[in-house]
């Protein structure tokens, strides 16, 4: 038996979800007004998402960020989904160390990891660019991936996978025809959270990104130092909608929805 | 298959995670021990300096900053959202979908977005001086920016789902006949709240904690954009040091103590939550 949600409770929930909302919402509100400064409001424009397009650098930017994101995804998608699948196989003192191995990125702050891997790859002589946004992207990405298809792969039924050996199927076999069509849309999800993830990073992208190939969230961070502009609020606003699409995206492959 | 064989399997992932981590860390721990001239240039000779620096008074007080940001935040983070947590594992399925998809959809949305928002409401033109000043209740505008509690609420604001998320899982979890128990033994609602609901969601409780408190040290664009470098904290730091600062010892040194911060977490929190490898934290 559940407790019944008092009227206060309700009332709560809902004053957070508005402060929740309303800084997004601000943002989006502003990237309409006439006026440059959000001091007043001078009537509805488009003219800012105007100037968006014909600002080169952003292009630019844009490019790179789609480019690293799509990659990002890729790699992630693919070294996540094999280490979980194989940590069917391994034994149970490997599949520890690879639990811990994947929790190792996501329990250290970015900015040291950030840090760490300029030195490295200054070390390496390796130039700055997609490769080495690619790869730290993957960092904070393989083990979403990982974590999100073992979840998928506890609920799976263990007598499949052994009925399919008994009756005479390769290891290899069963994967490609049992276990990767159950996960796929685990997987699916994860690269879509992957691509928003690596879409939206600011901190390890400062480090790695080139001189010609700065994403647009570090972009974006040096034009709202300079402080708020509607152009900003324009842009933002574009890839919020952007975001939805994506996450539209997800919730129709998944159907079914599916929450933590 | 063979034992050794099978454990093959696991070569690329380790080949990944040393060489993207393992290395890099070790490249830290080495560089906070060696000097610099003064272009910036490494100097391979042993020192201890960058360490002594960190525990520079003014250093010191960075740290301070670090952990008292972190700390505060966890506290707000948890204040706010346990009961949102709370709540939303007791509403009826339909709205309970929907408040948790209301939850998780930030995760999604920029956090440079999210932080920009705050600018435009916080901001001496912003949204809410305007309102205020429209009805008459300031007649000069409210200064909210560049303040130690403008990072604050900006660090809190962002993190509030990882908490909202790991204190749901555990209540909801919750055996209500506990609760149900207590009452019929005389129990008050808060009695209960204390005595049962509590101590049971203990490990959502220091799960969300860690997983807010080990982000709000390094989040430095939060505090570069809302508290407008006022507030010297870690993450600003070590930034500056790596890149426009070139004492990249020093950085190091300094990536090491926020290390040395979450290695101490992390081992509160296997204590309070028992769980051994910290794998419920991503659950």
């Amino acid at each position: 038996m559940k407790a019944k949600v008092s009227g206060f409770g309700i009332f709560y929930l809902s004053l957070f979800f508005v402060v929740l909302y309303l800084p997004v919402l601000s943002v989006v509100l502003y990237s309409f007004n006439a006026s440059s400064s959000t001091a007043q409001w001078t009537g509805w424009t488009l003219d800012w998402y105007r100037q968006l397009f014909s600002d080169r650098v952003i292009a630019q930017a844009f490019r790179v960020s789609i480019q690293v994101a799509v990659l990002t995804a890729l790699l992630s998608a693919v070294l996540g989904t094999f280490t979980a699948v194989i940590s069917l196989w391994v034994t149970n003192r490997t599949k520890k160390a690879i639990q811990g191995m994947m929790i190792l990125p996501l329990i250290v702050p970015e900015v040291a990891l950030g840090v760490s891997l300029l030195f490295f790859f200054n070390a390496l002589r390796l130039p700055f660019g997609i490769l080495t946004l690619v790869l730290s992207h993957s960092l904070f990405c393989v083990p979403y991936v990982y974590i999100m298809v073992r979840l998928r792969l506890q609920e799976i039924d263990v007598s499949i996978i052994e009925s399919a050996l008994d009756l005479g199927a390769s290891r290899r076999q069963m994967v490609r025809t049992i276990i990767l069509p159950l996960v796929a849309p685990s997987i699916v999800t994860a690269a879509l959270l992957c691509l928003a993830m690596s879409l939206d990073d600011v901190i390890i992208s400062t480090y790695m990104s080139g001189p010609r190939s700065t994403t647009l969230p570090v972009h974006i961070f040096s034009m709202m130092r300079v402080g708020v502009t509607p152009k900003v609020n324009a842009l933002c606003s574009l890839i919020l909608m952007g975001t939805f699409l994506i996450i539209g995206f997800s919730q129709l492959i998944t159907k079914k929805r599916r929450f933590s | 298959m063979k034992t050794w064989k099978r454990n093959l399997l696991a070569v690329p992932i380790l080949v990944w995670i040393g060489l993207l981590v393992g290395i890099p860390m070790v490249l830290v721990v080495a560089l906070s021990f060696l000097s610099r001239d003064h272009l910036g240039n490494i100097v391979y000779q042993f020192t201890l300096d960058n360490y002594r620096r960190v525990l520079d008074p003014i250093y010191l007080r960075v740290f301070l900053n670090s952990l008292l940001l972190a700390l505060l935040t966890g506290l707000i983070t948890l204040l706010v959202g346990y009961p949102v947590a709370y709540i939303t594992s007791n509403l009826p399925p339909r709205r309970r979908a929907l408040a948790l998809g209301l939850i998780m959809l930030p995760f999604w949305i920029s956090s440079l977005l999210r932080t920009y928002g705050w600018m435009i409401l916080l901001g001496n033109a912003g949204l809410i001086n305007n309102v205020l000043l429209a009805l008459k209740i300031i007649d000069k505008p409210l200064p909210m920016m560049y303040k130690f509690s403008t990072s604050l609420v900006g660090t809190a604001y962002m993190l509030m789902p990882f908490m909202i998320v790991a204190v749901f899982n555990s209540v909801d979890k919750l055996d209500r006949s506990l609760l149900e128990a207590s009452y019929d033994l005389g129990a008050s609602k808060w009695k209960t709240f204390f005595h049962i609901t509590v101590p049971l969601t203990l490990p959502g409780i220091a799960g969300g904690f860690t997983l807010v408190f080990i982000p709000a040290l390094g989040l430095y664009f939060v505090s570069d954009l809302l508290g407008g470098g006022n507030t010297v904290f870690l993450g600003n730091l070590i930034h500056t040091m790596a890149t426009r600062g070139r004492n990249r010892p020093l950085a190091a040194a300094f990536s090491m103590g926020m290390i040395a911060l979450v290695l101490m977490v992390l081992s509160l929190y296997m204590k309070a939550s028992k769980d051994k490898t910290g794998e419920g934290l991503f659950q």
